[in-house]
């Protein structure tokens, strides 16, 4: 402490003091890429007390700072120069506002001097941001510097989280200030509102049928143990949403898996049938609800979120309480009286169980799934790509808690699963992380092998591989009269050869067969792995509620096997 | 359906791009508007907004901008 008042009125570099203010924020890792404008903050980093993450584009960085914060909880951090570099982190930005995932963005920028003289590498980062981010900031003055990094670290993380954008002309990099650690607003927190936790236990205590549908926002709020308290209390059954999943424990009586486009049958009936929706730390989403009208149609709705504007803003709630969910889910646990309900719900999961059965001896990816989650040790993390491997591993995986399972949710973006795992990795090096991709999504951060062979870092890669842009192709054979347009990969490289080339072995399967010894080796194996499996390319996802459908009206399997 | 928007802001660059891309992509148009700077600090917006969406859904992501300090709507 004596030490950290010593410092206080030090003359630094900008630059020094970006440094400084992000190891006093207690960041170890950032991940990012140089170039001209940020070189004064590159040059401070060397020999700095901070590790840092080549990428080998900006994308892949920012999304390896997505993928250190879900997996760990701590606000993720990455570098971009102007120009090129600051636009190529929009797609990450996008997928941390969609997702609330805390992120700080430092970019340079060109000297204010020539700001909007169209100088080499300028482009208006800070208008670009503002669709993109949380908050965003551009530094004009040198004693801005280190109070606006230490609001964009508080916003990132309070509240609902989001990602932040701090533009850094490169003059304030060079420029001296006294560094001063700034007196924080405090940030006063809510006061639960009594009268709106009466008013939501009377609807408990009322309801012959709630359901509890769980969202991302639950494991955001660190609230999956009041969560399992709630539920445990007042035995509610259950639905998750995609980033819902891990917070409740997979045996739980009632907990019926994902709901919505491609949730589990008995999830979406349940939902349809309930008399009381009890929405927590989730936003009605259109894959999540299907037709908003006729979603949960009977039922009277208590929504908990901490974001006010996601209450009211697609289905008007019966109660509705912003706030922190450890306060509030405390709060409203009682006891109910719904034996019949838990039967009823008891039932359906029975009815509506996964089939696995599939003959012949192409690799049914569901299964192998299934099989993969049962092999991972306590501490893994599963990061996914976008598409139906996505779909796959939220139907047929299970996860401890919510931090395990990184998914593309909002933004569904390919390319996010590779370096989300080097991220994941980075924050847990002690985890088994499998990255599980399809061949599409693979080869959209595919330059991100460099990063892994640059530090050996030991990412599990599951490359499950249908010769097909499969999620498209699924709709074009559905919806489109089976006008397959542009959506054959047929002419993939060879994965395995490929990650060869970053000195990452692997090997291909294509048999039933061969699939659970492969996955041993992948999970048990040292250092990185690339597991390459060839599906038979007619499976599809399903169920499926169809574009405009009620959740009601889910499609059943209809796949022919090649 | 037309309502009032009275906004104090931060006063800042950006301010005014922030709140009218918000009020842009939330579903509502701007038919009239005035904005002055106050006392250094902040900077007050009158607007008028058009829409068929109810006005809280804009108000409350308004309202969720850092830079707004106070965000009222009256019905016309």
């Amino acid at each position: 402490m004596e030490q950290e008042q010593n410092k206080q009125g030090q003359m630094m570099r900008g630059a020094d003091a970006v440094i400084k203010v992000l190891t006093a924020h207690g960041v170890t890792n950032i991940f990012g890429y140089p170039g001209g404008a940020i070189m004064p903050i590159y040059d401070a980093l060397y020999g700095a007390p901070v590790e840092h993450l080549l990428s080998r584009h900006e994308q892949g960085a920012a999304f390896a700072a997505l993928g250190y914060a879900r997996a760990s909880g701590k606000t993720g951090v990455c570098f971009a120069t102007s120009g090129p570099g600051a636009t190529n982190l929009v797609t990450s930005l996008a997928d941390a506002l969609l997702d609330s995932v805390p992120v700080v963005a430092i970019t340079g920028q060109v000297s204010t001097a020539v700001i909007g003289t169209d100088a080499f590498q300028e482009i208006d980062v800070l208008g670009m941001s503002l669709s993109c981010t949380k908050h965003s900031f551009m530094v004009t003055e040198m004693d801005e510097l280190v109070p606006t990094l230490y609001k964009a670290f508080e916003i990132a993380a309070s509240g609902r989280p989001g990602p932040v954008l701090v533009d850094i002309p490169k003059d304030i990099q060079i420029g001296m200030l006294e560094y001063k650690t700034p007196v924080q607003d405090r940030v006063e927190e809510p006061l639960l509102d009594n009268r709106l936790v009466d008013e939501a236990t009377t609807l408990l205590t009322q309801a012959k049928q709630p359901m509890l549908y769980v969202g991302g926002g639950v494991g955001m709020a660190g609230a999956v143990e009041p969560l399992r308290r709630f539920i445990k209390v007042t035995g509610v059954p259950s639905v998750a949403t995609l980033k819902g999943l891990g917070s409740i424990a997979k045996d739980t009586p009632g907990y019926l898996g994902m709901l919505g486009m491609h949730g589990s049958k008995a999830a979406n009936i349940a939902v349809q049938e309930c008399d009381l929706l009890i929405v927590v730390g989730a936003r009605f989403d259109d894959r999540v609800t299907g037709r908003l009208a006729s979603f949960a149609e009977h039922a009277k709705v208590i929504h908990l979120d901490i974001d006010a504007a996601e209450l009211g803003k697609l289905r008007l709630p019966e109660v509705a309480i912003d706030g922190d969910l450890r306060q509030v889910l405390p709060a409203l646990a009682t006891s109910l009286d719904i034996a019949p309900w838990q039967a009823e719900v008891a039932r359906l999961k029975e009815e509506h169980q996964w089939n696995y059965d599939r003959p012949g001896e192409l690799i049914f990816a569901p299964a192998m799934l299934k099989s993969l989650a049962n092999k991972l040790p306590e501490d893994s993390v599963v990061c996914c790509d976008v598409g139906q491997h996505q779909m796959w591993v939220a139907q047929h995986m299970w996860f401890r808690k919510p931090e395990d399972h990184l998914s593309s949710a909002g933004l569904g973006t390919m390319g996010f699963g590779l370096p989300a795992g080097i991220g994941a990795k980075v924050s847990r090096p002690e985890a088994t992380v499998v990255v599980v991709s399809g061949d599409g999504s693979f080869m959209m951060n595919v330059q991100e092998l460099t990063t892994i062979k640059r530090r050996k870092l030991a990412v599990k890669i599951l490359l499950i591989d249908n010769q097909k842009l499969g999620m498209v192709k699924q709709w074009q054979q559905l919806f489109f009269e089976e006008r397959y347009s542009e959506t054959d990969l047929s002419d993939n490289p060879d994965f395995v050869t490929l990650a060869s080339a970053f000195d990452i072995p692997g090997r291909t399967i294509t048999n039933t067969d061969e699939v659970e010894a492969a996955l041993e080796h992948l999970v048990n194996c040292d250092g990185p792995y690339l597991l390459h499996v060839r599906i038979d390319e007619a499976h599809n996802v399903w169920p499926l509620v169809p574009p405009g459908a009620s959740n009601r009206d889910m499609m059943e399997e209809m796949d022919k096997s090649t | 359906m037309k309502h009032t928007v009275n906004l104090i802001l931060e006063q800042r660059p950006e301010v005014l791009e922030r709140v009218l891309r918000v009020v842009r992509h939330r579903g509502f148009k701007v038919t009239k508007m005035n904005m002055a700077l106050a006392d250094g600090k902040t900077a007050g917006v009158d607007m008028t907004v058009e829409s068929d969406r109810g006005i809280e859904l804009l108000t409350k992501q308004l309202d969720k901008l850092i830079d707004v300090i106070e965000c009222n709507a009256l019905a016309h």
